[in-house]
């Protein structure tokens, strides 16, 4: 075990960031961004509480964090998916190219 | 309130004019006998007059006197004065029996007139003025009543003012008179300067004692406006043209009345003509050159027109001459026979103008055959004008004639001799060119009765006046006498041998007196007197053009100079203001355009970046996070 670094963690943390990135940038669907937007966010989870881990071991700070920072990505997907609904209603779709109401 | 009966001799006339002059043209043409009555009425009233001066007898015997006062200018009281005495009666008379007898006339003779209402108006306001002249009783009086004779003359030559002709005449008239006036302002100022009036009594009476200089000046300033007024070379040229007036107007002006002014003038001031003495020699001198000159000239016209209007110059230099002489009385009386018959033979001209049609005397010829009546009329007044026994013209010629000869004038006399012959002449080549000869074939209309009854007034004054020229001279205080038998015979035997040549000269189908063998053998001294002595040309010459150069040259100083400074002042503010709006154009519109532009164009580009789409503005938030990430790395090694 003691064989794994952070930098494989941190390595990790950061393709499941590019894939969500890559996701939230990418993909047509409210959906599929929303899930790569919880992608990015288990990333910085991982990345907490890998680096609470090697840099603090003694300390639950980063553990913590990640806690906190699932509860707020559950609260934000409870609200995406509601949003997500409600723009799906008023559209009758869930392509984002083509909401562009806000465009200049 | 009373009324200045001799006050409304001139007043009648004049309330006339003042009463038809702003009436519409159609209610004008319909009264125009208005003038007719006031004349008229002044006609009465003149009588009225001459038997309040009459049996007169006394020099400088004043009947009736009363001034006015118009006005104070400056401490100088200006008054308008009338005065009747001996002289002014007889002139009464005399202006208004031809102003009547002219209006009469002219109700034929002018009827089918558009403005005949104007010319009778006119033809009032001129006949008031002139009564105004005769009954002046001082300079400034009489010097108005000049001046309106002088507009009125010239309304009545440019009274055809449609037509070039009339209207160069009435400008030449009225500005040669003006020349003569200027003479006569400058004599009234001179007056006024010494004597500090303008009454006749103050300064005639205090003429002899002036400073000899003085008079002189006066004298000789006086008749040159009298000059201009009566026609007498050099300032003759404009009573010839103006016969491009109506004739009537020409029998009543440039040959009764207005051209006498200017001798009535010389009479009224004569007191200062004999301080002067010198004065007295130049009227004389001028009389006997336009006497002779005017003659000539009227020998060889062919206009029957001109023929008269040069005679009438002759006639008043006569009466210059006899002025000059000594013989004042003389040139008096010639005055008022010449004012006769002249006016006598303008309206037989007039009728036989009307019935010819031509004015051309080589047009005309035998008219005698069909206006018998005009005929004997016309030829009374011709054989006054020669002065044949017992004609009113050789009462008066001889008088003149008596008067130079008494005073030792004796060059003189033969100049007047020989200006009487030719007078007689050219009436004789007048009468057979018109009245006589052939051509007589044509029918002619005979004058209207309403023409030829004035003229039958005027001829009966003509053949009979003549007689009373020795009570006329005591009428007006000085000694009458019954013409001298050698020179009575002397000027019949002149004017019948002017007669005769004329004749033979004329009259004849086969001449005696060949006028063109005449012509051919002295061209130069023919062609100069055919040029009427080139005084027109020498006036045009001498003073029109270059008067017209100069004005010219004046029009386009102020075309290029005075105009061209306005110009350039407006051109170079134009200029200036033109400067103003391209910059107003390129620099202060463009900087708000451009700004405006560039907003809507920074706008238009930025508006790109702007799709709307969540994703896109994570792909900007994704650059810029590498872009970031990529400085710090490149700063932090």
């Amino acid at each position: 075990m003691n064989d794994v670094g952070p930098s494989a963690f941190l390595a990790l943390a950061a393709v499941l960031f590019s894939l969500g990135l890559y996701g939230a940038v990418a993909r047509k669907s409210a959906v599929m961004v929303l899930m790569s937007l919880e992608l990015m966010a288990v990333s910085v989870g991982l990345n907490m509480v890998a680096l609470s881990r090697f840099v603090t071991p003694a300390e639950m700070t980063g553990q913590l964090f990640a806690i906190f920072t699932m509860v707020v990505s559950a609260a934000e997907i409870a609200l995406g998916l509601a949003l997500v609904l409600a723009i799906y209603r008023q559209t009758r779709t869930v392509e984002l190219s083509s909401i562009d109401t806000l465009k200049g | 309130m009373t009324v200045d009966w001799v006050a409304l001799i001139p007043a009648l006339p004049a309330i006339a004019f003042a009463l038809l002059a702003p009436l519409p043209r159609a209610l004008r043409n319909r009264l125009r006998w208005l003038g007719l009555a006031a004349v008229g009425g002044s006609f009465v009233l003149s009588v009225m007059a001459f038997a309040a001066v009459w049996p007169g007898g006394v020099k400088g015997a004043v009947a009736h006197d009363a001034s006015w006062a118009i006005a104070l200018v400056g401490g100088v009281d200006l008054s308008l004065g009338l005065r009747l005495d001996a002289v002014a009666a007889a002139m009464l008379l005399m202006v208004t029996i031809v102003g009547a007898c002219v209006q009469v006339y002219s109700l034929h003779y002018m009827r089918a007139e558009e403005r005949v209402g104007w010319y009778f108006a006119v033809l009032t306001l001129f006949t008031a003025a002139m009564l105004v002249l005769v009954l002046a009783r001082d300079f400034l009086t009489l010097y108005m009543a000049w001046e309106v004779m002088g507009l009125c003359s010239y309304l009545l030559i440019g009274f055809w003012h449609e037509k070039a002709g009339p209207r160069r005449a009435s400008q030449k008239a009225f500005l040669t008179t003006r020349v003569g006036d200027v003479g006569f302002a400058i004599a009234l100022a001179i007056i006024y300067a010494t004597t500090g009036s303008f009454e006749f009594d103050v300064v005639l009476g205090s003429a002899a004692d002036w400073a000899p200089g003085v008079a002189t000046a006066v004298a000789l300033l006086l008749l040159f406006g009298a000059m201009g007024k009566s026609a007498q070379v050099p300032l003759h040229v404009w009573l010839p043209d103006a016969m491009a007036g109506p004739t009537p107007a020409s029998a009543l002006i440039h040959a009764a009345t207005m051209v006498a002014a200017g001798v009535y003038l010389v009479i009224r001031a004569l007191p200062i003509f004999e301080a002067s003495g010198v004065a007295l020699t130049v009227t004389m001198l001028v009389g006997a050159l336009t006497a002779l000159l005017g003659g000539l000239v009227a020998a060889v016209q062919h206009d029957l027109k001109r023929v008269l209007a040069y005679s009438t110059i002759s006639q008043l230099g006569f009466m210059f001459l006899a002025i000059g002489a000594g013989g004042a009385v003389a040139g008096m009386f010639h005055l008022v026979t010449h004012a006769f018959f002249k006016s006598l033979l303008f309206l037989g001209a007039g009728v036989v103008i009307h019935a010819t049609h031509a004015q051309d005397m080589r047009e005309m010829g035998g008219v005698a055959k069909s206006l018998p009546a005009t005929s004997v009329l016309f030829g009374v007044g011709a054989l006054a004008l020669a002065g044949v026994f017992p004609f009113s013209g050789f009462w008066s010629k001889d008088e003149i004639l008596y008067a130079t000869w008494k005073h030792g004038h004796h060059l003189v006399f033969f100049i007047a001799l020989f200006a009487a012959l030719v007078t007689a002449f050219y009436v004789a080549r007048l009468w057979c060119r018109v009245f006589a000869g052939p051509g007589g074939s044509k029918r002619l209309v005979e004058g209207h009765p309403v023409m030829l009854v004035p003229m039958g007034l005027l001829a009966a004054i003509t053949a009979v006046v003549g007689v009373a020229a020795p009570a006329f001279s005591e009428f007006l205080g000085y000694t009458g006498h019954w013409p001298d038998p050698a020179i009575a015979l002397t000027s019949s035997f002149v004017a019948l041998g002017g007669l005769a040549l004329g004749w033979l000269t004329y009259g004849r189908r086969d001449p005696v007196l060949n006028v063109r063998a005449l012509v051919t053998r002295a061209p130069r001294l023919y062609s100069i007197v055919e040029q009427r002595f080139y005084f027109d040309a020498v006036y045009d010459r001498l003073l029109v053009r270059p008067y017209i150069r100069a004005t010219e040259e004046l029009s386009r100083f102020d075309r290029v100079w005075v105009d061209g400074a306005v110009n350039g002042v407006a051109a170079l503010w134009r200029a200036v203001s033109e400067r103003a709006w391209e910059f107003d154009v390129r620099v202060i519109d463009r900087l708000v355009n451009e700004s405006a532009r560039v907003s809507r164009a920074s706008g238009s580009t930025l508006r790109r970046l702007q799709t709307g789409r969540v994703q896109t503005y994570q792909r900007y938030v994704l650059g810029a996070l590498v872009a970031l990430m990529v400085w710090i790395m490149v700063k932090g090694a």
